[in-house]
């Protein structure tokens, strides 16, 4: 799931200060998911964006939409009634659908209202943890179904480094899991340890996004 | 200008005082069975309250406290059952960290926090429900009318 | 024995002495005064000298500069490289800028998360986009490419190779503990010629840990330098024990620094008696002092020891060629 976060309520403020009519297009999907962009989460920005720009002198009219996903062309369409009649949109999907919407409707402002930040799993109510860093080049088989791209602060292949705390925490923080550290049980579980003597060979980065910025071509699938 | 007596009967002059209206959103098995509700319609001429039952606290969404106040209400009072004694096991406990939130957005958008909180309790009578506004009132005055006041879309 | 790098603690090592090696902490700017005076303070007392590289995350002058500071002041510096702040071409391409001014001994490290840079009164830069990308095992392994085959990560050649000794860090007692000598043996393998580990004040459990190495037959491939923090309070110790993973102080230390008079001179005797005690452990080839802007001890305490002078290699050369058997 793609994870996002809500903007601080002032740095809304700020970016919509001056204008009279906002709609605010909610997202049905992942940012729903987590409690950041969907129907219900439109619904409390609403009042409380008319609120702070009230406070702040500067009274906004506020439309709402929400939409199954921003990320397909078919359902962002459907905001095209309501848009010629705002100065913006404050799109609260993740940074796909804001651009979406922006490329779809070039004439209006677009500002986004969550700041995306991860690819995530659910682990309890209201805990989302990163699983997952679309590093391009999965070799979760070797780490025993546990990934240290994603859930290694240094990213490390051979890890762990000498900062694991003594109760199996991070050093860089304190609430996440030494991922090399769950890695090396799970060895020991299986009886496997042995095989974390390899010496991983550095990671091609080149199918991620440091190898250029991602686009997926399947001929077979094209039009 | 000559200042008129302030009497009960020139109440109704609220542009000259501010009378806070206070929602009431009152949980159900908080009060007494036979709570005089009526006690609502008194005039007042400190503030202004509305009375409304909910089946439980739990069922109050933070979009709903935001758009009373977004209204126009001067503040909201919510009160429930104690703690470990909700009748849907943690309704209440929702319905609190609910308001924690809704204060906290009051604060960051500087509309005050005093203007939502939660009170606990059980076998309230009407008038004590009144006394919950009357409370929630009086923290209210210093901050002043709602901005959204006569603001109509 | 054929020498790696012919640096001065490799032939320390090789001869089959106890070796000493210091650190010595780059300033937090421009100056190179600063570490020609740490340089004036501590010749002779180390057969090479750490320059940290960004410590913490924190911005102070390369470790890369600082070691040809050293250099310049006629002492061996030990470079540090860690793989936060540079990608494999930077590192590779500073490895060969490193030979080429004429540094051959490098430690390889993971480095702290930038986000530890934003500490005390610093505000750092935890901001910053860190690089990690490859890690210190993998950096192990590109010093060990450049030094006996001539060639890159990639495979393309060098001109002529990099002769490094190349040193790893260890922490046997950081969690999972279990796995730590095999993480030793994986360095080893990687390229890993000698190693600093991290600060011993439980003299029986790093023991312990080195037996297992040895064990492995681990001591014999790599020379382990025990690493000592000269201790100034109990504090300072309370600190180490609770916030810095993989250092275990004994609750006795602790109180005995608490109970002295003089803490500071009394901390100057628990690190002469860790370098007496890690010096008898079979496998301990070594010690790593480490006084933390606190320099100006580490003489004394060297003295006391009974480490110096420093072995004059030029003065036997005839034993420092034939090497000892690792």
């Amino acid at each position: 799931m793609i994870i996002a976060e809500a903007k601080p309520i002032l740095e809304l403020v700020q970016q919509l200060a001056g204008l009279r009519r906002v709609l605010i297009a909610g997202c049905g999907c992942c940012v729903a998911e987590c409690a950041a962009g969907g129907e219900r989460e439109v619904e409390t920005l609403a009042p409380l964006l008319r609120m702070a720009l009230q406070v702040e002198g500067h009274p906004l009219e506020i439309l709402t939409k929400t939409v199954e996903r921003q990320c397909e062309w078919e359902f962002v369409e459907e905001l095209a009634e309501l848009v010629p009649k705002v100065d913006a949109v404050l799109s609260l999907a993740c940074g796909i659908g804001v651009q979406a919407v922006a490329e779809r409707f070039p004439d209006v402002l677009v500002y986004p209202g969550v700041n995306t930040t991860s690819l995530a799993l659910r682990e309890e109510a209201g805990l989302w943890v990163a699983r997952c860093q679309a590093c391009g080049d999965c070799r979760l088989g070797e780490t025993f179904g546990l990934c240290p791209v994603a859930r290694c602060a240094k990213s490390l292949q051979n890890g762990p480094c000498g900062g694991t705390r003594k109760n199996g925490k991070c050093e860089v923080d304190e609430n996440l899991d030494c991922v090399w550290n769950l890695i090396v049980e799970r060895a020991i579980a299986r009886g496997q340890l042995e095989t974390l003597l390899r010496v991983r060979p550095p990671k091609d980065w080149s199918n991620s996004h440091h190898g250029g910025p991602k686009q997926m071509l399947r001929e077979d699938l094209r039009p | 200008m000559m200042m008129a007596p302030r009497t009960e009967i020139l109440v109704e002059r609220e542009a000259e005082v501010f009378r806070p209206e206070i929602v009431v959103l009152f949980c159900q098995h908080c009060v007494v069975p036979d709570a005089d509700l009526t006690v609502a319609g008194m005039a007042t001429s400190r503030f202004k309250a509305k009375l409304v039952m909910i089946p439980c606290t739990g069922k109050i969404e933070t979009s709903q406290l935001l758009s009373i106040l977004a209204e126009g209400v001067d503040g909201i009072q919510v009160v429930g059952c104690p703690r470990q004694q909700c009748h849907r096991l943690d309704g209440n406990l929702r319905a609190e960290k609910r308001v924690e939130r809704v204060r906290q957005f009051l604060h960051e958008i500087r509309m005050g926090t005093e203007r939502l909180d939660m009170e606990r309790g059980l076998d309230f009578s009407g008038l004590q429900l009144m006394l919950l506004a009357e409370r929630r009132a009086n923290a209210v005055k210093p901050l002043g009318p709602n901005p959204m006041k006569g603001d109509s879309d | 024995m054929k020498l790696r790098s012919g640096s001065r603690l490799e032939r320390v090592l090789t001869a089959g002495h106890f070796a000493v090696t210091v650190e010595v902490g780059p300033p937090q700017g421009p100056n190179p005064e600063p570490i020609r005076r740490k340089a004036e303070l501590l010749r002779g007392v180390a057969d090479a000298y750490n320059v940290t590289d960004n410590q913490t995350a924190v911005v102070r002058l390369s470790s890369i500069a600082g070691a040809k500071l050293l250099l310049e002041a006629g002492l061996e510096p030990v470079m540090q490289m860690t793989v936060r702040d540079r990608n494999r071409i930077a590192l590779q391409s500073d490895l060969l800028g490193a030979s080429a001014l004429g540094i051959k001994n490098c430690l390889c490290l993971s480095g702290d998360h930038q986000k530890a840079s934003a500490a005390g009164k610093l505000k750092g830069h935890p901001g910053a986009k860190n690089v990690y990308d490859v890690d210190s095992i993998q950096l192990l392994a590109i010093l060990k490419g450049l030094r006996d085959q001539a060639v890159q990560l990639s495979g393309d050649p060098i001109e002529q190779p990099s002769p490094f000794f190349i040193g790893a860090a260890w922490t046997p007692l950081a969690t999972p503990e279990s796995f730590r000598t095999l993480r030793l043996a994986k360095k080893i393998e990687a390229g890993a010629d000698f190693i600093q580990t991290q600060a011993v004040f439980d003299v029986a459990r790093f023991a312990a840990a080195v037996a297992k190495a040895r064990e492995r037959g681990l001591c014999e491939r790599v020379a382990i330098l025990a690493g000592i923090i000269v201790p100034r309070s109990a504090r300072m110790l309370r600190y180490l024990n609770e916030h810095v993973p993989g250092v275990e102080v004994p609750e006795e230390m602790i109180r005995r620094l608490e109970a002295a008079p003089q803490p500071a001179a009394e901390g100057k005797k628990i690190a002469q008696e860790l370098i007496a005690a890690v010096r008898v452990i079979p496998g301990v080839r070594g010690v790593h002092l480490q006084a933390i802007e606190n320099e100006a001890v580490l003489p004394e305490i060297i003295a006391s020891a009974d480490l110096l002078p420093r072995p004059d290699l030029d003065a036997e050369p005839a034993r420092a060629a034939a090497g000892r058997n690792r």
